[in-house]
């Protein structure tokens, strides 16, 4: 509040010199964050609007259709590419929300021997380069299946196989760190509880450490899910000439040039990965208040 | 050690309890923790020997890290001895389970399911064991009743207060009927005020289900007024067992001396079997059996200590010292006196006056004669 | 150790008074050691096989040979293609990745921490709505975020056009270093404002209220008590912001041009296409994975586990 200063007192002098640079630092402090919302959300917003945006010219506005989507929904290699990704990104998110939360319950719950490594093998998918990643699995995957071909004759190829293996070996890692983070704010007295109160290893497990890491295991499984959908770079290598993922397509799309088309996937994509989250956040919120 | 407190109203079991009727028998416990690389193993329990009786109200009293939590945890079984035998009810358990030992545990800060109710809470531990559906729904409503926590038993944990979630605790534990209750550090959460509350409640309900209490605390006060027996424990050894009064009146130790109450530690010579002469020269009264010529460390404790002036009148059954008094406060309920009792070896006694009418007051500078019972001060073993 | 240890096969034991044999709290700790192992054994045995041995054979073919077809002979080893490392091209490429990711984290910590700071100090419901749009574009499918932004400043996108109005005119943005560091803060700006947060969320504002009423003037106290303060989740944040921008792929690709090609763009050319050469690409991978280890080290040392 700006006080009058009829009176000069003194301690409304004083208050008035300690709050009015305040103020000023506030105004900008807050019209930063509004910039930076602004900055965050108008590419969104502009994306979605073109898509809409009946004109084979991305840049010029003629008028509101669905046409692009219609186009869309009418192509097979995307709709096959869209059924590609939704299937990676299912059967690799279940596997490595297994494997990663055990992994997390290994490390946070036990000692032994051997461990450091195991938690830098856990470590290094996190911050390795999706493009080193690629690189490793393609070699990986080429060389492996010369091997077989040489040794079993059959010969095999690189498809939804191969981006599945190698999306749930980085999955395995952000899942096992979500999970570890909740695990270690997780007071391991309520085991011990468990186990004074009769519960055998399992039942432990099942009725008090499970329950309560729930939400990291589901803030897990949603990461891997996430990544997965998003992941351009590692299905780009290890995919085959037959099928790739939706993003791949994309990629390859945009690579050759912008076309209308491309918008209205590109906002399929945001919309079904906003939505995602928005979805997860409000159900975990309704769990919050029951 | 078999002693036992025999001031309580309550029936103690005869003092001739052989080890095999303890609740709880210790012998030879050894816990070793691995150190750092490269460093020795940490002793965190060193060769304890202890019995507890049935039905007793047993504390084990010491500063952090002395061992006495870890006493209890291989009690409970969530850490295995290095050596030695753990016996309840004569049954070896030293390497049993947690959840196939006949005990059930108080945690320090409650360990309540943060994800269950009050009512799941409690019923935990009768699911586990099996027992029918409806011995489950009548055992938790007898001992919701008992903690006084009726009309709760729908509440998450986290909206209870502190007071009802150690209710939650303590009926989580008492209902399974353990032969022993092992109660880490159950109080210390809580207020002062409710604290004080609670020390009472829980002594007796101790009293009125006849469960043993094994109760681990840091805090002298409340292991005093609660228990039957006390341990004082540091540095992983037991020091001293006995009733409160034992402990209190007659501490074995300069650490048991210290660790509970105040205490004036006098140093004195040996004359013979039953007299020493303290710094400033003046004897006193000894317990028998110290050689002459051996240096001795006596505790008093500052209320076993009167003041009179010191041309008042000499009382020869009582033991006495001379000098003057440095510093006077107030406490309230008490007035504490510094006194400076000598010239060359000078040394500072601590003297606690009662404040009832009739009481003598002094001031700073008034010489006064300092008088005990003979039998109120202990000769120290260190 | 908080872990429960249980001894095996114990039970079958008859209960005899007296000591217990010594030894057998280690059997009962190795036991539960095996446990341990033993749970997180699947997640092991994937990593290694899908993650440590392509690992390795990317170590095993930056010493193979290129043959004149572009197919990669596994023998005659050399060194060969580690010491193309040092060609200009490649320190030319290097440099530029190198000052590209640092650009990019400079002016992520710019925007970030004003931002973080006004967020950290919304009263927390507030906080709660803000953090969760934040959230959302971080969530949010990074190809087409990265994608909006070439329509945003392609040469006939409204932010060329608004130029063009006001009267700038040959702006061109796309396939430009600018539009390559744009792109990036963009996409990993959350990862910026996210530890920033944290940290000061965390900081005790008493602190800087000590600071105030001990004569510091509010730029002093921000300099000497908040910034030190709040420098775990600066660092954190950088590093988190530099390793994805110096390994970036993607968004050089769509946003950038022939001059703006970044180490990854680089790796990838050498697996693709007819002028492919798998030996030097994986030289050059084993390079990049030392660099990124090195700043991820320096991450984990800073106290940025949690994030």
């Amino acid at each position: 509040m700006s006080l009058v200063d009829t009176t000069g007192a003194g301690p409304s002098l004083a208050e008035d010199s300690v709050a009015r640079p305040r103020r000023t630092v506030d105004r900008i402090l807050a019209g930063n964050a509004w910039l930076v919302f602004a900055f965050l959300y108008l590419p969104i917003l502009v994306l979605i609007a073109l898509s809409f945006n009946d004109n084979t010219r991305v840049g010029v506005w003629t008028e509101f259709s669905f046409r692009w989507y219609g186009e869309m929904f009418g192509h097979t290699r995307i709709m096959s590419a869209l059924r590609t990704s939704i299937l990676v990104a299912l059967m690799s998110t279940a596997v490595s929300t297994v494997l990663g939360t055990a992994a997390a319950l290994s490390m946070e719950r036990f000692r032994y021997r051997g461990q450091r490594a195991f938690d830098g093998l856990l470590y290094l998918p996190v911050i390795i380069p999706d493009i080193t990643m690629a690189v490793m699995l393609l070699l990986f995957f080429v060389q492996a299946f010369d091997i077989v071909l040489l040794v079993t004759g059959v010969g095999l190829s690189r498809g939804v196989g191969t981006i599945t293996l190698a999306h749930i070996a980085f999955n395995i890692s952000f899942v096992a760190l979500v999970v570890r983070a909740r695990l270690a704010g997780l007071d391991s007295r309520l085991e011990e509880a468990a186990a004074d109160l009769y519960a055998s290893r399992w039942q432990a497990f099942r009725r008090v450490t499970l329950p309560l890491i729930a939400p990291g295991v589901a803030g897990g499984a949603l990461l891997a899910l996430t990544l997965s959908l998003d992941d351009v770079v590692i299905a780009e290598f290890v995919s085959g000439a037959g099928t790739t993922t939706l993003p791949v397509y994309v990629f390859g799309a945009v690579r050759r040039g912008v076309s209308p088309l491309i918008n209205a996937v590109s906002v399929l994509m945001l919309v079904g990965s906003i939505l995602l989250v928005v979805g997860a956040l409000a159900i975990s919120r309704r769990r919050v208040e029951t | 050690m078999t002693e036992l407190g025999t001031t309580t109203a309550r029936s103690a079991p005869s003092a001739a309890t052989a080890a095999d009727a303890s609740a709880v028998s210790l012998h030879g416990v050894t816990k070793r923790f691995p150190g750092g690389k490269g460093t020795q193993p940490v002793v965190a329990v060193d060769d304890i020997d202890l019995d507890i009786v049935d039905g007793e109200f047993f504390s084990l009293l010491g500063p952090s890290g002395c061992g006495k939590t870890t006493t209890l945890r291989m009690v409970a079984g969530f850490e295995y001895p290095s050596a030695g035998s753990i016996r309840i009810f004569g049954e070896e358990v030293g390497l049993k389970p947690p959840n196939r030992r006949p005990v059930n545990t108080v945690f320090q800060s409650y360990a309540l399911f943060p994800h269950m109710t009050v009512e799941q809470n409690i019923a935990f531990g009768l699911e586990m064991k099996d027992v029918s559906r409806k011995e489950i729904a009548q055992r938790v409503g007898e001992v919701i009743e008992l903690v006084q926590l009726q009309g709760r038993e729908k509440s998450k944990p986290r909206h209870l207060s502190g007071g009802q979630q150690q209710r939650v605790a303590l009926a989580r534990a008492l209902v399974n009927r353990p032969k022993v209750l092992l109660l880490d550090e159950p109080l210390g959460a809580l207020d002062l005020k409710l604290r004080q509350a609670m020390q009472v409640e829980l002594k007796q309900m101790q009293e009125h289900v006849g469960i043993t209490f094994v109760y681990v605390t840091h805090d002298q006060e409340e292991a005093l007024t609660m228990s039957d027996r006390i341990a004082v424990m540091d540095g992983g050894q037991l020091l001293q067992v006995g009733t409160p009064e034992e402990i209190y009146d007659h501490p074995r130790t300069r650490f048991v001396a210290d660790f509970i109450g105040e205490t004036n530690l006098l140093e004195a010579v040996v004359v013979d079997g039953t007299t020493a002469t303290l710094t400033d020269g003046t004897r006193v009264r000894v317990d028998n059996g110290q050689t002459s010529g051996t240096t001795v460390t006596l505790a008093i404790r500052p209320e076993k200590l009167g003041l009179r002036h010191i041309d008042s009148e000499r009382n020869a059954a009582l033991d006495a010292v001379t000098g003057r008094v440095e510093r006077v406060t107030f406490l309230g309920n008490a007035i504490a006196y510094e006194v400076r009792v000598g010239q060359a070896q000078a040394f500072d006694l601590e003297v606690r006056q009662g404040n009832a009418p009739g009481i003598e007051h002094f001031a700073v500078g008034d010489e006064v004669r300092v008088r005990w019972v003979p039998s109120s001060a202990s000769v120290l073993e260190d | 150790m908080s872990t429960i240890v249980t001894p095996p096969d114990l039970d079958e034991q008859p209960a005899r008074p007296g000591r217990l044999p010594p030894g057998l709290e280690v059997k009962a700790e190795k036991a539960a050691s095996r446990r341990g192992l033993f749970i997180g054994l699947p997640a092991y045995v994937y990593l290694i096989l899908f993650f440590a041995l392509p690992l390795a054979i990317v170590v095993v073919y930056s010493f193979a040979t290129r043959s004149v077809t572009g197919l990669t002979v596994l023998g005659d080893w050399n060194l060969r293609s580690y010491g193309r490392l040092t060609d200009p091209l490649v320190l030319r490429i290097a440099w530029r990745s190198t000052w590209i990711a640092t650009f990019t984290t400079v002016v992520s910590l710019v925007v970030a921490y004003p931002f973080a700071y006004y967020l950290a100090t919304r009263p927390p419901k507030v906080r709660a709505i803000l953090l969760v749009l934040v959230m959302i574009p971080f969530w949010s499918n990074f190809l087409a975020r990265t994608f909006a932004w070439r329509l945003l400043l392609s040469s006939d996108g409204p932010f060329v056009r608004l130029m063009e109005f006001v009267g700038y005119t040959d702006l061109r943005l796309l396939f430009t270093p600018t539009a390559v560091v744009l792109g990036l803060v963009y996409g990993y700006l959350p990862f910026m404002i996210l530890p920033l947060y944290a940290s000061i969320e965390r900081l005790d504002h008493s602190l800087v209220e000590a600071a105030r009423d001990l004569y510091a003037s509010g730029w002093e106290a921000f300099r000497k008590v908040t910034w030190p303060l709040t420098l775990p989740g600066v660092i954190a944040g950088s590093i988190l912001v530099f390793i994805p921008s110096f390994g970036a792929y993607v968004t050089p690709e769509i946003l950038g041009g022939t001059g703006t090609t970044m180490l990854g763009n680089y790796i990838g050319r050498q697996f693709v296409g007819t002028a492919s050469d798998w030996p030097f690409g994986s030289a050059l991978s084993v390079a990049i994975l030392f660099v990124m280890t090195i700043a991820a080290m320096a991450y984990f040392r800073s106290g940025g586990k949690n994030l």
